[in-house]
């Protein structure tokens, strides 16, 4: 029975990797490399990735942003993804659980988008729940495993283990980003702006002094 | 169009052709003004007060929007499926293009400093490339007009490198933010100066533009006009004539000469139709931008002209150069859990690093021969789809109650300096037409062939060095050490998006284009006014430079007609 970190590998490999830069055509000397036009445009057959949908465009009204691709996560997969976004990003007091936020479905639109370095997450994240779907017995990730899973990948990624590490780093990096730009997220970093004002007074003195400027 | 005898085709209405229309129309010319992309109002679409939660992929930059969703950029970008360009073998070359009313001018950094007289005679001082034709002296009052048209916080200290300007020309600066305060301190250690930046965004109402309110990302554009985007600051009084005609989607591809040898009008085609159309004028002003307007002269060919008009020296598309851009991370242990607070100021900077060691290199004890300066970014942004890009670095393999005490932690704390310096000019670095791309109307495209050279290299090991002496000295660490090599360092030509040349300006038709006034040597009536004329390229930002050379060349048209 192969080793499910080498099935993990073979997934990866399997589902590899993006497009060819694109494709020479003519050239005064030798071959130039040609950016843009519609040769080797494609991308990536539709059929590996999942994905065939188009994105927002060049042009998207930005007064109404508007998601335009479909989600893709299979419900058991949307479960075990909030039980993994709520170990890496727990409830604490006056800190609500990434679940709580929405994290999930911002996962899903993540994976779900046909631009390359969302794709590339999305080769990334699927196969990590696949090998996590074959570390468990059940079929729902329940809150306790789901802590066991992500500390288990913590110390594979903190003993360089591929490709552990890099899911590791590339689903915890897609839950913070939908964590921490959530408006509640925002708030706990203490970012403070959007407020229009005739001056601009600069940082506050206590600012200042703990600054040491 | 017969119904409409025009004065002037300007091609493109960003900083050059937005200029030439705003000061042609007040003239009293009538002009006709080609833009290849979409009418854009930026009073009307810019997402000021959208948040970032509210964006698809949280406002994460995608090839259709490279600087995220938000950004004021539409229908451009890196890669446009409809208009290929090549690269020689073995170069590199990004080129990004905005297909919009304003063009590039609605996104951009806004550092809008002034060339001093020795970079206007760079081939002088060092032997590289050519001088540009005319000296700060003669240049200095177009600088003023350009500032105070575009509008330009800034100050004044008497800097070797960076000339102050007269009285009435720039706005006061906003006081520095938490992070720009610490790069102060650590140059006041080094003994190197930060001062004021010099940022295209007023501070004072003017013009009947309102002042910044300091609360919205200045990429996104600005509906209260406080920045300089054309569309709110030059196309609007040029359109209040009555003698401003606009036509969009309008892709110019060639002059036309008439039997006595001038321009008589332009040729383009409807992006959406795919008709072609000729509108005639008195004279043509190719403010397309510097690549573009380099492609339609060679493009525009004819018996006298076999090579495309303004290919006799065999210089155009000659001497291609962007900025040199090269980045580095620092992480601020005195920024961390700090208390909340509003640090957006006006989003762009508000202080900015001055090239310190042009003495030093004026007495040729650097191994470059041109300077650079330092921007600064970072602080207290909003967060964004980048915020959490050093975690692996600085926190890795953390998570739960850990991982959020974390974020908390280290939001805001971290700052990048970006290297922006001088390229020098060489021939070799140069664009042709490739002879078989073609773009989605058939017209023939650009091929890139620009390197770095050692000189650009060596610049940016000491800029590298530089950077990570400042975060230091500011009391910062490095997130991650400079690279040993600086072609690892320095991002690819074109990425700084300062791309000029191509179309030399100069006092030798043997050796330049376009005369010093961007008259393109044999065709009196047409002008290239966009950064095709630059004979080199300062650290400093083109933008400004190229508002005040289209200043200049629409007051001189404007006289050569008036003659006529």
């Amino acid at each position: 029975m192969p080793d499910r970190r080498e099935t993990l590998l073979w997934l990866l490999r399997a589902l590899a990797l993006s497009a060819a830069p694109g494709m020479a055509i003519g050239s005064l000397n030798a071959e130039p490399r040609v950016i843009g036009g519609t040769a080797g445009a494609a991308g990536p057959p539709a059929a590996i990735h999942g994905i065939d949908a188009d994105g927002y465009g060049r042009d998207p009204d930005l007064r109404h942003p508007r998601v335009t691709w479909p989600l893709t996560l299979e419900p058991e997969q949307k479960t075990a993804v909030a039980a993994l976004a709520d170990a890496l990003l727990p409830a604490e007091e006056g800190s609500p659980a990434a679940s709580a936020l929405g994290v999930p479905d911002f996962l899903d639109e993540w994976i779900s988008a046909p631009y390359p370095q969302q794709r590339t997450d999305r080769e990334v994240i699927l196969a990590g729940l696949t090998w996590i779907h074959s570390q468990t017995a059940h079929a729902h990730l329940s809150a306790a495993s789901a802590e066991a899973v992500v500390a288990r990948l913590s110390a594979l990624a903190a003993a360089g283990r591929e490709p552990q590490a890099h899911f590791f780093s590339r689903l915890r990096n897609v839950c913070l980003i939908g964590y921490y730009t959530s408006m509640s997220g925002v708030a706990q970093l203490g970012y403070v702006g959007y407020q229009p004002s005739a001056t601009f007074k600069g940082p506050p003195p206590e600012v200042l002094a703990l600054l040491g400027v | 169009m017969a119904a409409e005898p025009f004065d002037v085709i300007v091609v493109g209405s960003g900083a050059a052709g937005g200029t030439a229309a705003y000061a042609l129309t007040r003239a009293g010319m009538r002009v006709c003004l080609l833009e290849a992309g979409r009418f854009y109002d930026p009073e009307r679409e810019t997402p000021m007060f959208q948040r970032t939660a509210a964006a698809p992929l949280r406002d994460a930059g995608t090839p259709d929007k490279p600087f995220g969703f938000y950004d004021a950029t539409v229908d451009g970008g890196w890669v446009l499926p409809e208009e290929p360009f090549a690269t020689a073998p073995g170069t590199e070359f990004r080129w990004f293009r905005a297909r919009m009313l304003g063009g590039r001018t609605n996104h951009w950094g806004r550092v809008a400093l002034r060339y001093a007289d020795h970079d206007f005679k760079a081939y002088s001082r060092d032997g590289y490339g050519a001088d540009w034709p005319f000296t700060y002296a003669e240049f200095a009052s177009w600088y003023d007009q350009a500032e105070r048209l575009v509008g330009v916080f800034g100050s004044n200290p008497g800097l070797p490198d960076q000339p102050d300007s007269p009285p009435g020309c720039l706005q006061p600066p906003p006081v520095p933010r938490s992070f720009e305060r610490l790069i102060m301190a650590g140059g006041r250690k080094l003994g190197r100066p930060v001062v004021a930046s010099h940022t295209a965004v007023i501070t004072r109402p003017s013009n009947g533009r309102q002042a910044c309110f300091y609360a919205t990302p200045c990429l996104r554009g600005c509906s209260i006009r406080a920045n300089f985007q054309s569309p709110t600051v030059l196309l609007p009084p040029a359109r209040e004539t009555g003698r401003l005609t606009t036509i969009t989607h309008a892709q110019a591809y060639e002059v036309e000469l008439g039997r006595d040898g001038k321009a008589r009008g332009v040729h383009y085609v409807d992006r959406l139709t795919h008709r072609h159309h000729f509108v005639a004028g008195r004279a043509v002003m190719l403010g397309a931008s510097a690549m573009e307007s380099v492609r339609m002269l060679f493009n525009s060919k004819n018996s006298r002209y076999p090579q495309g008009i303004g290919a006799d020296s065999g210089l155009l598309g000659c001497g291609v150069m962007d900025s040199t851009g090269s980045n580095v991370w620092g992480q601020f242990p005195q920024m961390e859990n700090l208390p909340p607070f509003n640090d957006d100021g006006a989003w762009l900077p508000h202080v900015y690093i001055p090239w310190w060691a042009w003495p030093e290199q004026r007495a040729g004890k650097l191994p470059f021969a041109r300077g650079y300066h330092l921007e600064l970014y970072g602080g207290r942004l909003e967060p964004s789809a980048d915020t959490f890009d050093f975690f692996d670095s600085v926190s890795p393999f953390t998570y739960g109650r850990k991982l959020k005490a974390e974020a908390r932690r280290y939001y805001g704390s971290f700052v990048r300096l970006s290297q922006r310096g001088e390229m020098i000019p060489r021939e070799h670095n140069r664009v042709q037409i490739d002879p078989v791309l073609k773009d989605a109307w058939g017209i023939p495209s650009l091929r890139f062939d620009v390197r770095w050279s050692e000189q650009e290299l060596r610049q940016t090991a000491h800029a590298q060095q530089s950077m990570a002496e400042f975060i230091e000295a500011s009391g910062g660490k490095l997130v991650a050490p400079l690279p040993q090599d600086p072609a690892q360092a320095i991002l690819p030509p074109g990425r700084i998006i300062h791309e000029v040349g191509g179309a030399r300006a100069g006092v030798d038709p043997e050796k330049s284009v376009t005369d010093a006034f961007g008259r393109v040597w044999g065709v009196p009536n047409l002008y290239v006014i966009d950064g095709g004329v630059f004979a080199s390229s300062a650290h400093k930002n083109p933008t400004l430079t190229i508002v005040a050379f289209a200043l200049r060349a629409s007051d001189h048209l404007k006289r050569e007609l008036h003659h006529a």
